[in-house]
């Protein structure tokens, strides 16, 4: 028996191996992963379209351009525009970079220090991007895509909150946000510490958290977070300048980026925290409610 | 970043062992075409689910397990086929094959059921430990245990049966 199974293991290991095994190979590796889909996507598509109509002219024509400098403002109008979009394609790679630009704002200083704030990340972005594609030998591929752009998550009378992300995909992919909440009664840029009385909102928004991360882990068997303290790197709680903004609802969203509180697969992940775990902490309810 | 460490010791992880999952596509469907789909779509799976894998260590029994399963996919897509094909060879073979004495065993291997087949090629052919193929299979190890002692048992009585018809023929 011994003796006769080895045998047909010989035969076994003579399986002719194609030529194109290699070629196949390869080609699969190479294949772009499928892009997960991001979450919280389905921003709105009106505003968006509305947006883009406005962008558009501004960005086409300088006629347009001036038309709209001409007409005389009966409301403050604050808002988000795309101010430059870079799109560039080689060596198998991509970038679309798109830089937002807020305008509006009569708090001039504010305005500028975000625009130039958002300019020169953009323009860090297509450097990174150009950079490593001057790096690559004549023949290569990069296989490189990097797509950076802005949505609105929230826009009412009080806040606008806006998100910024850059998705790279090589090997994996990867999404980064950042987000910035802007007061547009007052004109200021909202921070977190700025919502609360004192800094003991950084303990119970992450007690919340991990509540959360547990009671999703128990209902889903599928989700995983780093929450327990004998993972690699467990989620220990934010900080202040953890990234958060403000949604439609008035609630507070606390933002992840990948790999951040979770497992690659996880993606970008966002907790909302109950406004009533909160209101102790609260300076106020025109924000948050 | 954990998950780009684990696609790059993926991709070499298959880079290397590629002739075994190809070969092991190729048992299933024994064809070079079928064979060739097999790893390059198992490929793809592999790549988009990398973040499942536990550990490095059993980076190995995963791809197996993905080979099996798209070979088995594309042999149930296939069945029909098959089924006749199986017959009409049966038929125009007529008793003409049995000179390579390791043929025997191969044909009795081929009768085996696919569960019974993939444990005898993890275990025998591609060197996994019980507790790999477990893996493979997603079964715990005793029952993998019991397969491969029945697979061997099956092999044998197999065998015999085949041994037999051949000592009547030459009679």
């Amino acid at each position: 028996m011994e003796k006769k199974l080895k045998d047909l293991r010989e035969g076994y290991l003579q399986t002719p191996i194609p030529k194109e095994l290699k070629d196949v190979v390869q080609a699969a590796l190479n294949e772009r992963p499928r892009k997960k889909p991001r979450i919280g996507r389905n921003i709105l598509v009106s505003a968006a379209a509305a947006l883009l109509i406005v962008t558009a002219s501004v960005n086409t024509s300088p006629a347009a351009a001036k038309a709209m400098i001409d007409i005389p403002i009966v409301e403050k109008v604050i808002k988000m525009i795309t101010f430059v979009e870079w799109k560039e394609e080689v060596n198998n790679s991509s970038a679309v970079i798109k830089t937002p630009a807020i305008s509006g704002l009569e708090n001039k200083q504010l305005e500028n220090g975000l625009n130039d704030k958002y300019l020169s990340e953009s323009k860090q972005l297509y450097k990174e991007f150009t950079d490593s594609m001057s790096k690559l030998k004549e023949g290569e591929k990069g296989n490189i895509s990097v797509e950076s752009g802005y949505k609105i998550l929230t826009d009412n009378e009080t806040i606008l909150s806006v998100q910024r992300y850059t998705d790279k995909i090589s090997a994996s992919s990867s999404t980064e946000s950042q987000f910035d909440t802007v007061d547009k009664k007052n004109e200021v840029l909202i921070t977190l510490n700025s919502l609360f009385k004192d800094d003991r909102y950084l303990q119970v928004i992450s007690e919340n958290i991990k509540e959360q991360m547990k009671q999703q882990m128990a209902e889903d068997p599928d989700k995983i977070y780093w929450a327990e303290d004998d993972d690699l790197t467990p989620f220990k709680g934010i900080d202040e300048n953890q990234n958060f903004y403000i949604n439609k609802d008035g609630k507070l969203v606390i933002a992840f980026n990948s790999f951040e509180a979770a497992p690659g697969y996880m993606g970008a992940v966002e907790f909302i925290i109950p406004t009533k775990v909160l209101s102790d902490h609260l300076v106020g309810n025109q924000y948050i409610h | 970043m954990k998950n780009l460490d684990m696609n790059q010791l993926l991709a070499a992880r298959i880079t290397e062992r590629q002739e075994n999952l190809y070969r092991l596509a190729f048992y299933y469907v024994k064809n070079q075409e079928d064979a060739l789909d097999i790893v390059q779509e198992s490929i793809r799976k592999a790549l988009a689910s990398s973040n499942k894998i536990k550990d490095a260590a059993s980076i190995d029994s995963w791809l197996y397990k993905i080979i099996v399963r798209t070979a088995l996919d594309i042999l149930r897509k296939k069945k029909k086929l098959t089924v006749a094909d199986d017959e009409t060879i049966e038929y125009l073979r007529s008793g003409e094959e049995d000179y390579y004495p390791d043929l025997d065993l191969q044909k009795a291997l081929e009768g085996l059921s696919v569960k019974y087949k993939t444990v005898v090629i993890l275990r025998f052919f591609e060197d996994l430990k019980l507790e790999g193929i477990a893996e493979v299979l997603e079964e715990n190890v005793s029952t993998v245990k019991t397969r491969l002692y029945k697979a061997l048992q099956l092999l044998r009585i197999n065998m015999t049966e085949q041994e037999e018809t051949k000592r009547w023929k030459k009679n």
